[in-house]
């Protein structure tokens, strides 16, 4: 330890070293904290003592400490006196009710055991007394008094009493202003927003007095003065009067000042844009009313770093170290002349970017994606849409995202980032089990969103599970007596590492068996009549570099394969026999999303797809004519066998095609409040008419949208305020070769949502909602009418838990009757919503 | 009821500090732990709080449990500085924090921790016995870090991103001038702007992949006789090659 002799300080050796009023530490710890040692050297007055002093004050456990220092010659005793600091006992509030006192210990921690310094004492004193004062209670008291406790141990200890004593809580009776001769009371009043005059009708806000709320409001008149050419404007004084009991009069003393307008606007130093650019880009033109509010915002919008302003056109275009000022340069009567002086500075280049917090996710997974790329031009656009795709990967919290600038490097041109990122759970469980259909009925469900499949078989990775390569994985089995299906999806969203090619695996089996209620009333499977159904697919996706890079083009093709034993379902008229379907599907679909995938406020997503099988008709020989005119010849109750087996043939190997779009707009509109717009069409439809349209991958609308068991592949459209599935093709009501069991094969659904967040913290993400909606569905492209509607309204909430995936409730209202029934309106539907649906 | 049952029960702190010691002894560090967690705050700030404080932590390292090994190791060392173990201490909590370095693909912070406090033991302790095993996993972090940074710059060239890939490398280069993958980072920098100039639009093929042959010469002045030379070779032919048709 180094020690300097302060002033003329003389060096003593360290006789003895003592230590007074140590209770709770014994006095050897100080000694040894102090580390001075008897025989050490030291200079009196001298740096060494001195910096002994303040450690022993920092450690915050001494209220009082005195060195006495008894010289000896040239040799020194050191005593030490401490007082320590007191441990808190108990504490009582008073004067406020039971249940506020909670909050004031928990947030100033006044446990037992906690130091009672000087500084907890003031610090809660404030806390409390601006609490109160932002509740209204303007001239609240706060004491606190520290008693001592007579203690079983050796350790000091104290209760502390705070006593709150409350004023009256203080209303606005009024707000007058005098000097304003532009501007109106009451627009004035209007612009303060968290001030405002006691008033009976608006009673969702109180008319409490608010100091800092008060300073903000001022601002705000001042501002709105400007935004109308009062370049002047401003506040001479401003009073508060007690004009009754508990209540308040605040007076403000105006003085506008001339109205001005803008004159000339010059642009100097600018070589990037033209004046003319920089003209346009700005709005503002000679006449207009001198706005300074909106001049500072078009140069430069604070808080919105999205802003159509002059600094976001330098600074997208690589100009980061570009810096704008306006200056008035000539004042004419009311007219004022312009120059905005622009440093246009070097082009910068982001250096090196990083990433930190990723503590499953690996690098490369992350590093991938990121548009900002070292040596690459500066842009503003670029960082913000990296943070908008990091947040949408799901892999961490969008709301805590945080791209940090460092290093800034206005001479060389370089900046560095560092992503922080915070990593969230990615992995959801179901897990269900329950006794229904007359036997137990178990449902087993994973899905894991940040897998590592290059990881199953290494045993380390498994902490608690192979995470960290972006890949999907997931399994579910569900089973009872009566059926079991398996399923196992598997996502790599960058196949082989180069380029970000979407690879997605798919399978599925499942297996149902007949009731048989020979026994009675109880049903048992009868494992002689079964339906079989095993699946797969394999789909690439790809992302597109135009016409830009939100564009993705996908290809899948899949198969099923369909096999009954002694089973008749609605679906084939044979009981015995098999199916194959084996499609193409193309999709193109552009997605511009918004950071947050839970609670988008921006953004927009299209999807067309087109799944097509071969149109196996034209080549195999079969004359699908004479079949079709066979079957209707025959008897449909007499000739069933016949009808089988001509069924049989058609069915053998499916064949359609099928044209969907889906288009979903988010708007953000007041607030927090957001605006979802969705449209959806889908035809279905066949390349032979005399074959017909298999009865699978039909359309059903209705209800709440969600799949659940379905063998046929049908296609669930969501339309609340009616039953499940119960949305048929109006024209069906004369047609009755078709049932409620045949899907419809044309369909539209138009869709409005306003949605408004109540949390979106990482542990649950809460918004509320109201819909209106209405959709149709039609057997033929020749009935098609948009005008034929099943309308809806309604209200719901969703809840997001990372762990469980998306839960929700809706209460719609069909205003119109089921199709195919008589009647009013269908009424009130609820819906409740699982997994995630947009 | 065991012995040890006993002295987990047992008010006798004097009792289970015996015990625990001899459990430590024995090498049973699991059970040992159990007993230190409540014998330690019963004796803070009294002369013995210095052993006890030492062995809790190391039964905290010993049992692999080095998130608190490494934290408690360094309560002992700023609460005894003057210890004779202090030494062990110090370099026990910098190896903590070491054992703690995840995958060279995660966050790094844990790895920089261990770094740093293994340096400061090092200029602590310049003669201590642990200085060549401190040194040596310096070494064995420092190379992490590089894997790391080497890595994601060669992850660039990876996705075809060649301009970056470059940049990427460059730092890399300068930031790491005695790093193992120093021929690779030069190599892949060659590569990147052999691809890149190859595809670039007629009159930049030829400056570019001129650049690529300084890159060339670089790569094989510094490692003449490197791993990377026979594909650089390759590439340098190819070069060669394709600036004949510019000509």
């Amino acid at each position: 330890q180094n020690d300097l002799p302060v002033s003329n300080g003389k060096q003593y050796e360290i006789g003895v070293i003592s230590v007074v009023g140590a209770k709770q530490y014994n006095e050897q710890t100080v000694i040894a904290f102090t580390r001075l040692k008897s025989g050490d050297m030291v200079y009196l007055p001298g740096d060494r003592i001195s910096n002994v002093i303040k450690k022993l004050w920092d450690l915050d456990l001494f209220s009082d400490i005195n060195l006495y220092a008894t010289i000896n010659g040239d040799k020194v005793d050191l005593k030490f006196e401490i007082e320590e600091v007191p441990e808190l006992n108990k504490v009582t509030i008073t004067g406020i009710k039971e249940k506020k006192t909670k909050d004031i210990i928990k947030d100033n921690d006044l446990n037992k055991g906690t130091k009672v310094t000087e500084n907890l004492i003031t610090k809660t004193k404030y806390y409390i007394e601006n609490k109160y004062k932002k509740e209204g209670y303007l001239n609240s008291k706060v004491t606190i008094l520290t008693r001592p406790t007579t203690d079983t141990t050796d350790t000091q200890r104290v209760d502390m009493l705070v006593n709150v004593e409350l004023s009256d809580r203080v209303k606005i009776q009024d707000i007058e202003f005098i000097g304003n001769e532009q501007i109106s009371d009451a627009k004035l009043r209007k612009q303060m927003k968290n001030t405002k005059r006691k008033n009976l009708i608006r009673f969702w806000k109180r008319s409490k007095y608010i100091s800092e709320n008060y300073d903000e409001d001022k601002v705000a008149i001042v501002d709105k003065y400007k935004e109308n050419g009062f370049r002047d404007a401003r506040i001479v004084t401003d009073t508060l009067i007690h004009s009754g009991e508990d209540l308040i009069t605040l007076k403000l003393s105006l003085e506008e000042g001339d109205k001005y307008y803008i004159g000339d606007i010059d642009f100097l130093g600018n070589t990037v844009y033209s004046d003319r650019e920089l003209a346009r880009q700005l709005g503002l033109e000679k006449g207009d009313v001198y706005n300074g509010v909106l001049l500072k915002e078009r140069i430069s919008k604070d808080g919105d770093p999205n802003a159509d302003d002059l600094s976001n056109l330098y600074k997208n275009s690589g100009y980061l170290f570009s810096s704008i000022n306006p200056v008035e340069v000539n004042v004419e009567n009311d007219t004022i002349d312009f120059e905005i002086r622009i440093t246009e500075g070097k082009l910068a280049y982001f250096d090196r970017i990083t990433i930190s917090g990723n503590d499953k996710t690996k690098d490369r997974v992350i590093y991938r994606n990121l548009r900002t790329r070292p040596g690459q031009r500066y842009s503003q656009a670029a960082v913000l849409q990296t943070t908008r795709e990091l947040g949408q990967t799901g892999f961490f919290d969008p709301e805590q995202l945080n791209p940090q600038f460092l290093n800034a490097n206005p001479y060389d041109g370089t900046i560095d980032i560092n992503y922080a990122l915070v990593e969230q759970g990615a992995s959801q469980i179901e897990l269900q089990g329950g006794y229904g259909g007359g036997g137990f009925v178990g449902t087993l469900g994973l899905s894991f969103n940040n897998f590592s499949i290059q990881n199953l078989f290494n045993k380390d990775a498994y902490q608690p599970l192979p995470m960290g390569d972006g890949q999907k994985f997931s399994l579910r089995a569900q089973a009872s007596t009566y059926y079991q299906t398996y399923s196992a999806s598997l996502t790599e969203p960058w196949l082989g590492g180069k380029k970000p090619v979407q690879l997605q695996l798919s399978f599925s089996h499942s297996i149902q068996y007949r009731y048989n209620f020979n026994g009675g009333n109880t049903a048992r499977p009868d494992k002689d009549s079964r339906f079989l159904i095993t699946g797969g697919s394999i789909g690439l996706a790809k992302r597109l570099e135009v016409p830009d890079n939100y564009f993705t083009i996908s290809h899948a093709i899949s198969f099923q394969h369909f096999d009954l034993r002694n089973y008749n379902v609605g679906l084939f008229t044979f009981g015995n026999g098999s199916s194959e379907n084996l499609a193409y599907t193309v999709g193109i679909s552009r997605n511009e999303g918004d950071v947050n995938p839970i609670f988008p406020r921006t953004g927009s997503k299209f999807s067309l797809t087109a799944k097509l099988t071969p149109p196996y008709s034209l080549w195999n020989g079969t004359d699908y004519k004479e079949l079709a005119d066979t079957r209707a010849s025959l008897d449909p109750v007499a000739d069933q066998t016949e009808i089988s087996e001509i069924d049989q043939e058609r069915f053998n190997w499916l064949e359609y095609y099928k044209v969907k779009f889906e288009g979903q707009w988010f708007t953000s509109l007041v607030g927090k409040l957001v605006l979802s717009s969705k449209v959806e069409f889908g035809f279905l439809g066949a390349y032979n008419n005399d074959r017909g349209i298999p009865p699978f991958d039909r359309f059903f609308l209705g209800g709440d949208g969600l799949g659940g068991y379905a063998l046929d592949g049908r296609e669930v459209i969501r339309l609340r305020g009616y039953p499940n599935q119960s949305v048929l093709p109006q024209d069906r009501v004369d047609n009755s070769s078709l049932d409620a069991s045949d899907g419809a094969t044309v369909f539209n659904k138009f869709e409005f949502e306003l949605r408004y967040p109540i949390t979106l913290k990482p542990s649950a993400s809460i918004y509320a909602l109201v819909f209106g909606e209405a959709g149709s569905s039609f057997d033929n492209f020749k009935d098609y009418n948009p005008f034929l509607m099943n309308r809806s309204a309604g209200a719901g909430v969703r809840i997001y838990m990372p762990a469980f995936g998306l839960l929700g409730i809706d209460f719609g209202y069909g205003f119109d009757p089921i199709p195919g029934t008589v009647g009013g309106p269908n009424g009130w539907e609820t819906h409740f919503i699982i997994g995630q649906q947009f | 009821c065991s012995e040890y049952q006993k002295a987990l029960k047992s008010e006798d702190m004097g009792k289970k500090y015996a015990m625990a010691d001899s459990l430590y002894d024995s090498g049973k560090y699991r059970k040992s732990l159990k007993l230190w967690e409540q014998i330690v705050p019963s004796y803070r700030g009294k002369p013995q709080a210095e052993r006890i404080m030492f062995l809790y932590a190391d039964a905290h390292f010993q049992v692999e449990d080095y998130y608190l090994a490494g934290y408690q190791f360094d309560r002992f060392v700023s609460a005894y500085p003057d210890s004779e173990k202090t030494e062990e201490a110090q370099y026990k909590a910098a190896l903590s924090y070491a054992e703690l370095s995840p995958n060279y693909q995660l966050d790094q912070s844990e790895t920089q921790k261990g770094l740093d406090q293994l340096q400061q033991f090092i200029a602590a302790y310049p003669e201590s016995e642990y200085t060549e095993d401190a040194s040596e996993r310096i070494k064995e972090l420092s190379i992490k870090m590089q894997k790391k940074s080497y890595e994601i710059a060669k992850g660039w060239h990876k996705i075809m991103e060649y301009p970056t890939a470059i940049s990427a490398l460059d730092d890399f280069i300068s930031d790491y001038p005695g790093s193992p993958f120093r021929e690779a980072a030069f190599f892949y920098k060659l590569d990147s702007q052999y691809q890149y100039g190859s595809k670039s639009i007629n009159v930049l093929v030829r400056p570019r992949l001129e650049e690529a042959l300084e890159m060339y010469e670089t790569l094989t002045r510094y490692f003449p006789e490197g791993e990377y030379r026979a594909q650089a070779d390759e590439i340098k032919l190819d070069i060669e090659k394709i600036l004949e048709n510019y000509s």
